[in-house]
C-alpha cells in the first residue's frame, strides 16, 4: 500500500520535527489564507475607523431611506426623523431666522392668501344671505320667528334657508366611546365633544341590546328636532355627523368611503387606542370634508318678476283705461261743443249718471236732432239722454229757415237775415214780391225787410220787346206832320211790336203805357217847333188807334227842341232830332194777395 | 389630552350621582338614567404634570328591577364601586356585582368607594372588614356627598392606578 504510506507521512512530520515544521506550517498557513486575513484586516479597520464608516454609510444612505419608504415604513421613518428635524429647525431659527424665512417667505404668501380668502369667503356668503334675507317680506317673518323663539336670526335664516348643512362630523372610538376626532362647520355653537360622543356610543349599545338586533346591527340616525345625527359604523371607529336640514342619500356614502379610509389608515393605532387622540388629529382633512353645505334653489328670485309682470301689466290696464276714458271725455266734450254751437240748440246743464249723459236745454223745432249729431260724432245714442224744451230761436241761420218756411220764395229767390232784418234778393212775380214786405214782418225774428234788389220777373220778360220799342226813331220831313216817305216798313214794324207787347203784358197782368214823344229840330221858331212836335205825336197816335192799338196805352205829347235826340252838327244829327220815340211804362193790373 | 372612559357602579341609593354632582363638567339631564339606563359626564383630572379627561359613565343603580346592562362597561380603563357605608347590604351586593364586572369587562383599576362618611352613627362597616379588603387588594376611599370628602381624591387615586396600568 504505498500510497497509503505516503499519505502517513506528512501527518507524523511535525511530531518528528517541530521546529521545523512549524516554519513550514505558517508558510503554508500564510499562503493559504492571506487575502482572506487581509480582507478581514480591511474589515476591521473600517468599522473602527469613524472617517472610514461615515464616509461608507454617506454613499447609501439616500437609497436606504428612499427603500425604507418604499417598504410602506414611512410612518416609522417620520417618527424616527421628526424630532432632529424639529430640532434641526428650532436651531436654525435661534442661529439665524431669516434662513427660515426667506425659505418659506414664497409658500407662506399664498398659504395666507388662501385662509385670508376662505374666511372671506364664508363670511361674504354668510352676510349677503342675511342681507337678502333682512330685506325681504319674508326676512321679517323670520325676524319676527327670532325674537319669538329666543334664537339668532342668523339661526333662523339657516334653519329656512339651508336644504341642509353638516355642523359637527365625530370620530369616535367604538370600543371606549372616546372621541378621536371632531370637526366643526364654522360658528356653529357645540356641547363638549367627550360627552356628546360617549352619549351617543351609550346610545347605540342601548339600542342594540333593547331591541336584541343581531348581526351587529346598529343605529344608523337619530332625529333630534330639526338636527338628524347620522351614524356609521366601522370594526374600530364610528363615524356620527349632525347634519340641519335633510342630507342626499349620497352623503352616507361619503361617510362610509371617509370611514374606510380612516379604518385603512390608522387601523394599528385604533386596535391599540389607550386613550391618546393625538394621532388622530391628522384625519382633519378627511373629517372637513364631510362638512358639507348646500343651500336651498333660489326660487324666491322669480317672485319679483312675476310681481313686477303682474305690476306692469296693471300699470298697462289702468293706462288704457285711463287713456280710453280720457278719449270718451274728449269725445263727449267735442260732441257737447258742436251741440252748443248748433244754431236753434241751447245746453243749460249736463252730467253724467250711471254712464249716461243727460243733457238739459231748449230746442227751436227747426233745429237739427241731436241723436243725429251724436252719431255723427261717432258715439253711442244709448248712451246720452235729451231733455230740450221747443223755442223760437233768434239765430239768424233758424230766422231764415223759419222765413223760407213761410213765404215759400220761388225760385231765384234768396233770403237772409242778420239781426233782425231779412234781406230777400232774386226775381219775383210782382203779386208775390207786392205780399212779402207784410207777411215777412210777422214772422219771429224779423223786425224789417229789404225788397229793394227784388225784381219783377214781368218785367223781364218784357224788357227785350221794350227795349226794341224804345229804340225806334220815326222821321219826318222838315216842317211837316207826316212821316218821310220811308218810313211806312218801320211804322208798319213798330206797330206790330207795340200789338204784341200790350198784349203779351196784359197776359201777365201788367197794364202797358206807351208815351209817343214828338221831337223838332232847332231851325225855325220855339213856339211853331212845339206845335210841330205835339203834332208829329198825334199823327202817330191816330196811326196807331188805326192799327188797332187800344187808346188807353197811348199818351203822345211834343216837347219841341227841349230834348234833342242827337247833337244839330251835322245834316243826319237835325234829321233824327225830326221824329217820333217811344217810352214803353207798366203797371200791374190786379192786386197781390 | 389623555383620555379614559370610566364607570361608576353601585347599588341603586347608594348616593353615586350626588356624590359627582359638584365635581363634574355634565351637560345631560339626569332623565337619561332613568331612560337608558346611563348618564355621561366628564371630569378632567392633573396627574402628573398632565391633565387627563375622564369621561364618567354614571350607570344607574342595580336593583331588583333593572340590572346593568355589561355592554355599557365595554372599554373602560377603571370604575368607582359605589357603597352606602351605613347599609352593610350595599357592599355585599357591590362585591357581587364586581364579580360580574371582571367577567364581563376583565380586570382593570377600580376604586371600593364607601360613602356617606358623614352618618358615623349609622355606620355599618367595621374596621376589620374594611383590613380585609384592602388586604385583598382593594383601594378604599370614604367619601360624603355631603361634606364633599376625599371625592377629588376618588378621582387621582383611579386615574393614577389607570396610568400605572
Amino acid at each position: 500500500m504505498p500510497e497509503q504510506a505516503q499519505r502517513r507521512a506528512p501527518q507524523g512530520q511535525p511530531e518528528e520535527n517541530p521546529p521545523d515544521n512549524n516554519h513550514a506550517y505558517e508558510e503554508l498557513r500564510h499562503l493559504i489564507i492571506a487575502p482572506e486575513q487581509e480582507e478581514i484586516a480591511d474589515i476591521q479597520e473600517r468599522l473602527e475607523d469613524l472617517a472610514r464608516r461615515t464616509k461608507d454609510v454617506s454613499t447609501v444612505v439616500a437609497e436606504a431611506i428612499t427603500l425604507r419608504r418604499e417598504q410602506g415604513g414611512d410612518r416609522a421613518l417620520a417618527g424616527a426623523l421628526a424630532p432632529t428635524i424639529q430640532e434641526t429647525l428650532r436651531e436654525s431659527v435661534r442661529r439665524d431666522p431669516h434662513v427660515l424665512a426667506d425659505a418659506l417667505f414664497p409658500v407662506m404668501g399664498p398659504a395666507i392668501r388662501k385662509s385670508i380668502a376662505e374666511t372671506l369667503r364664508t363670511m361674504l356668503e354668510s352676510f349677503n344671505q342675511a342681507l337678502e334675507h333682512s330685506l325681504s317680506a319674508r326676512g321679517i317673518k323670520w325676524r319676527i320667528e327670532a325674537f319669538r323663539t329666543g334664537k339668532s336670526f342668523g339661526e333662523i335664516v339657516l334653519m329656512h334657508s339651508l336644504l341642509y348643512r353638516v355642523e359637527q362630523v365625530f370620530l369616535i372610538h367604538r370600543q371606549t366611546g372616546l372621541v378621536l376626532n371632531h370637526v366643526v362647520a364654522t360658528s356653529v355653537p357645540t356641547q363638549d365633544p367627550s360627552m356628546v360622543a360617549g352619549m351617543l356610543s351609550a346610545i347605540q349599545q342601548f339600542v342594540r341590546d333593547s331591541f336584541d338586533s343581531k348581526n351587529e346591527e346598529t343605529l344608523d340616525s337619530l332625529n333630534v328636532g330639526e338636527l338628524e345625527v347620522w351614524i356609521e359604523e366601522g370594526p374600530d371607529a364610528v363615524i356620527a355627523a349632525v347634519i340641519r336640514g335633510h342630507a342626499p342619500p349620497d352623503y352616507r356614502l361619503a361617510m362610509k368611503e371617509a370611514l374606510e379610509e380612516i379604518q385603512r389608515l390608522y387601523s394599528s393605532g385604533l386596535a391599540n387606542f389607550k386613550g391618546d387622540a393625538a394621532p388622530f388629529h391628522a384625519a382633519d382633512e378627511l373629517l372637513s370634508r364631510l362638512l358639507a353645505t348646500q343651500h336651498r334653489e333660489p326660487v324666491a328670485a322669480k317672485k319679483p318678476r312675476a310681481a313686477l309682470a303682474t305690476i306692469a301689466i296693471l300699470v298697462i290696464i289702468i293706462l288704457a283705461w285711463a287713456g280710453y276714458s280720457s278719449y270718451l271725455l274728449w269725445e263727449w266734450s267735442r260732441f257737447l261743443n258742436a251741440v252748443r254751437g248748433q244754431p236753434g240748440i241751447v245746453v243749460i246743464s249736463y252730467d253724467k249718471q250711471g254712464g249716461r249723459y243727460h243733457i238739459r236745454g231748449f230746442k227751436d223745432p227747426l233745429a237739427p236732432d241731436p241723436n243725429a249729431l251724436l252719431s255723427h260724432a261717432g258715439l253711442d245714442p244709448n248712451n246720452a239722454e235729451f231733455d230740450l224744451a221747443p223755442y223760437y230761436s233768434l239765430d239768424d241761420a233758424i230766422v231764415v229757415q223759419r222765413a223760407r218756411q213761410l213765404l215759400h220764395p220761388p225760385e231765384g229767390v234768396t233770403l237772409s237775415e242778420h239781426q233782425g232784418e231779412l234781406d230777400v234778393e232774386g226775381t219775383a212775380s210782382p203779386q208775390w214780391i207786392a205780399g212779402v214786405a207784410d207777411r215777412a214782418t210777422l214772422i219771429p225774428g224779423v223786425a224789417t225787410v229789404e225788397t229793394s234788389h227784388l225784381q219783377n220777373s214781368h218785367l223781364l220778360q218784357l224788357k227785350a220787346p221794350q227795349s226794341a220799342i224804345e229804340s225806334v226813331f220815326l222821321l219826318f220831313p222838315v216842317g211837316r206832320a207826316e212821316l218821310e216817305p220811308g218810313q211806312e216798313d218801320a211804322f208798319a214794324q213798330t206797330q206790330k211790336q207795340i200789338r204784341d207787347i200790350v198784349a203779351q203784358a196784359e197776359h201777365l197782368g201788367e197794364q202797358t203805357s206807351i208815351e209817343l214823344i214828338g221831337h223838332t229840330d232847332s231851325t225855325g221858331i220855339e213856339g211853331t217847333n212845339q206845335l210841330l212836335s205835339q203834332q208829329r205825336a198825334e199823327q202817330v197816335r191816330a196811326r196807331l188807334l188805326r192799327g188797332g192799338v187800344p187808346p188807353a196805352n197811348l199818351r203822345p205829347r211834343g216837347v219841341g227842341t227841349t230834348q234833342p235826340l242827337r247833337a244839330e252838327d251835322t245834316e243826319e244829327g237835325r234829321r233824327l232830332n225830326r221824329s217820333v220815340t217811344f217810352k214803353v211804362t207798366f203797371t200791374p193790373t190786379s192786386p197781390v194777395n | 389630552m389623555l383620555q379614559k372612559k370610566i364607570c361608576m357602579l353601585g347599588s341603586f341609593s347608594v348616593g353615586k350621582t350626588s356624590l359627582v354632582r359638584r365635581f363634574v363638567e355634565s351637560i345631560f339631564s339626569d332623565a337619561y338614567q332613568t331612560t337608558i339606563g346611563v348618564k355621561i359626564d366628564k371630569k378632567v383630572v392633573r396627574a402628573g404634570d398632565e391633565d387627563v379627561t375622564l369621561v364618567l359613565w354614571d350607570i344607574h343603580g342595580e336593583d331588583v328591577y333593572q340590572k346593568i346592562r355589561m355592554s355599557y362597561l365595554r372599554g373602560m380603563s377603571g370604575y368607582l364601586l359605589v357603597v352606602d357605608g351605613t347599609r352593610r347590604q350595599t357592599l355585599d351586593d357591590a362585591l357581587a356585582l364586581n364579580e360580574r364586572v371582571i367577567q364581563e369587562a376583565g380586570k382593570v383599576p377600580a376604586v371600593l368607594v364607601l360613602n356617606k362618611s358623614d352618618l358615623t352613627e349609622k355606620w355599618e362597616i367595621d374596621s376589620t372588614r374594611e383590613s380585609e379588603l384592602t388586604a385583598a387588594g382593594w383601594n378604599i376611599l370614604r367619601t360624603s356627598a355631603k361634606t364633599g370628602a376625599s371625592v377629588e381624591e376618588v378621582f387621582s387615586k383611579l386615574t393614577t392606578a389607570m396610568l400605572a396600568e
